[in-house]
């Protein structure tokens, strides 16, 4: 059971990870391709909103393997300095509500695809669908690792995250 | 309402809950509670993010990261070296100044600590300065990574203060400059005190040849930030400009840079990039509802009504951002407290710019105050030491740097 959590949750990180550099590495493009096409042709039009939606798409699917990667920043100090009874008490009262917030993220982000689906992008006539449909995807994800912590805290072992999730850079 | 709001936040934040759910449950609950339809939290969470501005965060996060690792800042370190290594504790200086340059180059405090940290600590440790004090010294230089142009933070509040980056920017040299002279002050004196050695002796040969083999990475500052102000580029274009030369020169001038470390670092750039947006997403919920519920107006009212004394509120205005920004990291204490004190820094007459430089030195400051001390960790970890010792040793750095913080926040409104 634990073995197949870990599989579950090693296969999410090695499917966004290249999705992520994907995303960072076209973001880097259509703005190269703006400033030489503006500085040696005429301006394209459409570079900045893609960059735009690109930054949207990385925002939400990087959340969910920073979710994965147990980085995202807490103020996990005074949790960490209770006892261990009571710390596997509050854990499990945050994944609870990290899992309730992602489950509603994920349901009125389905509602707010289907209520902007006729609204097309001012430049390249894309359908808004496809930018709005990351959240409740990424919202789905985060919320499944959140029922593997509760699996995992219920089961034994420690969480990810907590006290090492530390960023990297700020 | 606001009520329900704050204790919830208070709550999910002490439970050790990600700091991009709380903002976004409490607001949520809160919400919820008061009758607005919850279709204003995917709008507001996708139009916090839906920025072009805000593409400059990643690539320069990206930029810097590349920079750090690697010979570009081993050799501007040694061209430091070769011009002030003479002095008694001249590599102190070298430290500062060092931090001060990357600063230049990148928009993070971390990578800034990173980058000086893997180059110096050896060479300090090695020349027999105190590990500790090195240490903290690199990382209290980290601080001014994002002071000195350009900065993350400085790019974030612009987007919600709705000020341009290029002033920002522009007003980050006079500040960065003297938090490094702060810096450079205490650190000579301790330097002669402990008797530290000279380093590399003054010889103009030698600042020639360091001079030329640090070139790419001097250059780097002139394109980044000449470009912007010179109005070719935008400070994303600018950053994506650092991105394609820190990536071009790393792996074809210096060749010190595998494309497998590149999916790494590039990759590991995105998520970096993703936990501050998430944050700033999230937080876009929070400001909508704050300033529906007209806080942000109430908070000013309330300060104002206390006390009409300018110094007073601003002096209380800087500790509230020291304060935050011993428990909360930069980007999370920038997206909540911007929308709440900006309205009462507009109504004390300090400008959109002047209040920016203000919020954003003293959460730099909190980068190397525990328990949430990013430069701290990142030193701690460069120089294999445990955080406690380079805590007590930052402390005469940190004294430093406030009552530069305090020049720095005044100053303008005595000239």
């Amino acid at each position: 059971m634990l073995a197949g959590l870990d599989r579950i949750d090693r296969l999410l990180g090695a499917i966004l990870r290249p999705v992520v550099f994907v995303g960072m590495a076209a973001l880097t493009a259509v703005i190269t391709l703006q400033i030489v096409s503006r500085v040696f042709f005429t301006s394209v039009s459409w570079t900045e909103e893609v960059a735009r939606f690109l930054l949207i798409w990385i925002t939400f699917l990087g959340a969910a393997l920073a979710w994965q990667q147990g980085r995202h920043l807490a103020v996990s100090l005074l949790r960490d300095s209770l006892p261990d009874g009571p710390r596997r008490i509050i854990t499990g009262a945050a994944i609870l509500v990290s899992l309730a917030f992602m489950v509603a993220l994920m349901i009125i982000g389905i509602r707010y695809m289907n209520v902007q689906s006729f609204q097309k992008s001012p430049s390249l006539r894309l359908s808004m669908t496809y930018v709005y449909a990351v959240m409740p995807i990424a919202a789905a994800l985060m919320a499944a690792l959140s029922v593997v912590d509760l699996i995992r805290l219920i089961a034994g072992p420690p969480a990810r995250g907590g006290a090492s999730a530390l960023p990297e850079i700020e | 309402m606001s009520l329900v709001l704050a204790g919830l936040f208070i709550l999910f934040l002490l439970m050790g809950i990600p700091i991009a759910v709380v903002l976004g449950a409490a607001t949520m609950g809160a919400l919820n509670l008061s009758g607005v339809p919850l279709m204003v939290v995917p709008q507001q969470m996708f139009s916090g993010i839906n920025s072009f501005a805000l593409v400059a965060v990643p690539m320069f996060v990206l930029a810097g990261d590349v920079m750090a690792q690697g010979e570009i800042s081993k050799r501007l370190v040694a061209f430091a070296d070769s011009m002030f290594g003479f002095i008694k504790g001249g590599l102190s200086i070298v430290s500062v100044l060092a931090g001060m340059f990357f600063a230049a180059i990148s928009g993070s405090g971390a990578a800034t600590t990173a980058a000086v940290g893997a180059s110096l600590v050896p060479e300090l440790k090695r020349k027999g300065y105190d590990p500790a004090a090195a240490a903290s010294l690199i990382a209290a230089s980290g601080t001014i990574g994002v002071v000195i142009p350009p900065s993350v933070p400085m790019i974030i509040y612009a987007v919600i203060a709705q000020e341009s980056v290029s002033k920002l920017f522009l007003n980050g040299f006079i500040p960065g400059v003297a938090m490094g002279v702060g810096l450079i002050i205490v650190a000579l004196i301790q330097g002669h005190r402990r008797a530290y050695p000279r380093g590399t002796p003054f010889n103009l040969a030698t600042i020639g040849r360091t001079l030329l083999s640090a070139m790419w990475g001097l250059m780097a500052p002139l394109i980044i930030l000449g470009g912007i102000f010179s109005g070719i580029f935008t400070p994303s274009e600018a950053a994506v400009v650092a991105v394609n030369y820190a990536i071009l020169v790393s792996l074809f001038i210096y060749r010190d840079l595998t494309l497998k470390q590149l999916y790494r670092i590039v990759t590991r750039a995105g998520v970096t990039t993703a936990v501050i947006m998430f944050v700033i997403s999230a937080s876009s919920v929070l400001s909508w509802a704050l300033s529906s519920w007209q806080v942000p107006g109430a908070i000013a009212e309330f300060a104002l009504a206390l006390t009409s004394n300018l110094y007073m509120l601003l002096l209380v205005i800087m500790m509230i951002v020291l304060i935050t920004g011993v428990f909360l990291e930069t980007a999370s204490a920038l997206v909540i407290l911007t929308p709440m004190l900006l309205p009462l820094a507009l109504q004390l007459g300090l400008g959109t710019v002047h209040f920016g430089i203000i919020i954003v030195v003293g959460l730099a400051i909190g980068m190397v105050t525990p328990p949430v001390a990013i430069n701290l960790f990142v030193a701690s970890t460069t120089a294999g030491l445990p955080i406690e010792k380079i805590t007590r040793a930052v402390l005469p750095y940190l004294g430093i740097l406030i009552v530069v913080y305090l020049i720095i926040g005044f100053g303008p409104l005595l000239f």
